[in-house]
């Protein structure tokens, strides 16, 4: 991967099919391609497939609940899409961003009697997490993996042995209450908020300058450092952006359950992940967008929802969703393989 | 991708080496050694538990028990660590494959399956490596939430009881002297990949696959059997951890070895094994794991909950892997050069 690769990603269309070797003179490549654009054929089949064939999948109420379990995860990895283009694989450690942000903001508001308060107290947490994660891995040139692994530990324990591991449910009015009970149509308010983070942290990675370094520096740090950019910004901005994801789908996630409690975020780190790469961002950095994460939420939700309704059991759906995420990485490697020959 | 560490250490090896002076020789065997920063913790560890709490020692089947555990799958990770490469399966590796023990009645059958499966899943995680090419963290990550999920399917979400439950309470007796089997199995565990990485030529080849893949290429090292046999080290030793972990609690908990997986971590790290692979050894990763095992059962006497004690552990590999003394130096110089907003840093470490 060379930089112009990553200049080259201006548009929607990640160019693997342009890029070199991809579209050579032997022309249409079938690997390339499925790791490429194969997302949308995946989603759509599988979308038609529920619809036809699995008994209440097409329902109203089933819809608005798809929606209401995706909006917080999709939140949660169109942020942490950022860590993965700068090539730092992922952030484990929004396990326990997303279960801090949303006991803060229910627990404070409780007490204090303020949401904008509630919501001020875990952004000041969520600046932690960003500022401690991009220090201990771009200024100190940790592996973001352990760096994530062992913020999640000091993460939870904190938020465990503070709350004492108790459930906090919201009051049943106030703002908190209304947001997550409003509704356009079948689409909650919570599918709002994730189409603007998504379009916002679009916008971000398309059209700043900041976004296009992510993106340089994962196809190529040293390059990057080489051409005068002060990296180690590049990388805790990037796990600011994951931190603000973890923020915010904390936030929604209370709204909807009006409820928090410390084991709120787990298995946030794998769906994110499974969505961000399914969507054919590559875990090799450097290639990638928010919207293509956006499609991979939309297919994870539902087959995680297939599953559910076909009264498959948590074990199984993680087995599905580790299974997913090497199959996803696989096909990309192997196009990556048959481009370069 | 990696790079050669130790150039610069071996030539000042060679100058000290060159002067003869025994003092200054011995200065360089103790400055080539990684296990600086495990053998501090193990000092303050240990002088505060002996201080606060002297039952750590006096009952030292408990903390062996637990030296045990952690040091065995730090151990099995150190093998795949040594190559650049990461386990993050072990601890799933260690709950499956003690289900898998338990699901069997017979006991030796139990046994021989769980081993075989850790053999199976070193293979698998390999394969993805190897020859898909897909990154060891990814691969084993995935692997991570299979086994996990594995786990569940396989147990039905409960504990799974052992049938053998004699030999479960036998195998926790003292065999020789006051120590029981599973103590024994750890020092033969040890002592047997100690000669490997250090004696053997398979062993010694991992530290040149770690520390320049393509250099143990073009010296005709068979690299990709040599990440083979580190991730089936890997899986069959977790699995031995998951099998006397399930013999010693007469059942198996699916959902163990949470907080296994960061102190085994933090074990190898603070031990002195360079995550970029090349460099670390099996003694630091003991003397990390002992150093943990014994501020883990001080923190339990004491009366600390276990999320606390995740926060202490999870701060020691947080602080472990930030201090790595190699890439330490070249940090300090970037951090300047980020003040001074200059572009002036230190090339990217690995």
């Amino acid at each position: 991967m060379t930089t112009t690769d990553a200049a080259s990603t201006d548009g929607e269309s990640v160019t693997a099919l342009e890029g070199p070797g991809a579209a050579g003179p032997e022309g249409f490549q079938l690997l390339p391609w499925m790791a490429d654009r194969g997302i949308v054929l995946f989603t759509v089949a599988l979308v038609l497939f529920a619809a036809v064939f699995v008994d209440g999948f097409a329902s109203l109420a089933n819809i608005t609940d798809v929606f209401n379990r995706s909006a917080p995860i999709g939140i949660v990895a169109v942020g942490m899409t950022f860590v993965v283009i700068s090539a730092n694989y992922l952030d484990l450690s929004v396990v326990s961003q997303v279960a801090t942000s949303a006991v803060t903001l229910l627990a404070v508001s409780n007490s204090t009697g303020s949401v904008a308060l509630a919501m001020l107290a875990a952004f000041g947490v969520a600046l932690v997490y960003g500022v401690v994660n991009g220090t201990a891995v771009g200024i100190f040139k940790a592996n973001a993996v352990i760096v994530t692994l062992s913020t999640t530990f000091i993460g939870l324990g904190i938020l465990r042995w503070a709350s004492g591991g108790s459930i906090y449910f919201g009051p049943n009015d106030g703002p908190i209450r209304a947001f997550g009970l409003a509704k356009i149509g079948p689409f909650p308010l919570s599918m709002l908020v994730l189409i603007l983070m998504t379009l916002l942290l679009s916008y971000v990675l398309r059209r700043t300058t900041f976004g296009f370094m992510v993106k340089a520096f994962g196809s190529n740090r040293e390059a990057t450092r080489l051409a005068g950019v002060n990296t180690a910004w590049i990388v805790i901005g990037a796990f600011l952006m994951s931190a603000l994801g973890a923020l915010i789908g904390g936030f929604v996630l209370a709204a909807f359950s009006n409820t928090a409690v410390s084991t709120n975020g787990t298995g946030y780190d794998f769906e994110a992940l499974a969505a961000i790469v399914i969507g054919g961002t590559s875990v090799f950095g450097g290639k990638g967008s928010v919207l293509r994460t956006l499609l991979g939420v939309v297919f994870v939700s539902v087959l995680s929802n297939l599953m559910v309704l076909s009264g498959l059991g948590f074990g199984v759906q993680q087995m599905a969703i580790g299974a997913l995420i090497v199959a996803a990485v696989s096909l990309d490697a192997l196009a990556r393989k048959a481009g370069a020959a | 991708m990696t790079e050669s560490r130790n150039d610069t250490d071996s030539t000042e090896a060679g100058l000290d080496l060159g002067s003869g002076a025994d003092l200054s020789r011995w200065r360089t065997v103790l400055a080539r050694r990684t296990e600086g920063r495990a053998v501090a913790l193990l000092v303050v560890v240990a002088t505060v538990a002996l201080v606060l709490e002297p039952i750590v020692f006096t009952s030292y089947e408990v903390t062996l028990g637990r030296l045990a555990l952690i040091g065995l799958v730090a151990l099995g990770l150190t093998a795949v660590i040594l190559m650049g490469e990461l386990d993050l399966a072990v601890a799933s590796t260690l709950a499956f494959s003690g289900v898998v023990m338990a699901s069997i009645d017979n006991l030796a059958l139990g046994i021989l399956a769980a081993l075989l499966g850790g053999l199976v899943i070193g293979v698998v995680n390999a394969f993805f490596v190897v020859v898909v090419g897909i990154n060891s963290f990814i691969a084993t990550l995935g692997m991570l939430f299979f086994l996990r999920g594995a786990a569940f399917v396989l147990s039905g979400e409960e504990p799974v009881r052992l049938v053998a439950r004699e030999a479960g309470i036998a195998f926790g007796r003292p065999l020789i002297g006051p120590l029981s089997p599973r103590i024994l199995i750890f020092v033969i565990a040890v002592i047997a990949l100690q000669v490997f990485v250090t004696r053997v030529r398979a062993g010694r080849e991992f530290y040149a696959v770690g520390g320049n893949r393509q250099a143990a290429y073009d010296a005709g090292i068979p690299v990709r059997r040599r990440v083979y046999t580190g991730f089936m080290i890997s899986g069959f030793v977790s699995a031995l951890a998951g099998v006397i972990n399930t013999l010693e609690r007469t059942a198996a908990d699916p959902t163990a070895g949470g907080s296994v997986l960061l102190a085994s971590f933090a074990a190898a790290i603070i031990g002195g094994v360079l995550l970029n692979g090349g460099r670390g050894s099996i003694v630091g990763t003991l003397i990390g794991a002992a150093s943990l095992a014994i501020l883990q059962v001080a923190l339990t006497l004491s009366g600390v909950q276990v999320d606390v004690q995740n926060i202490v552990i999870g701060l020691i590999l947080l602080i472990a892997v930030i201090t790595d003394p190699t890439t330490l130096r070249v940090v300090l110089g970037n951090a300047r050069a980020l003040f001074r907003g200059s572009s002036q840093a230190q090339p990217e470490p690995g």
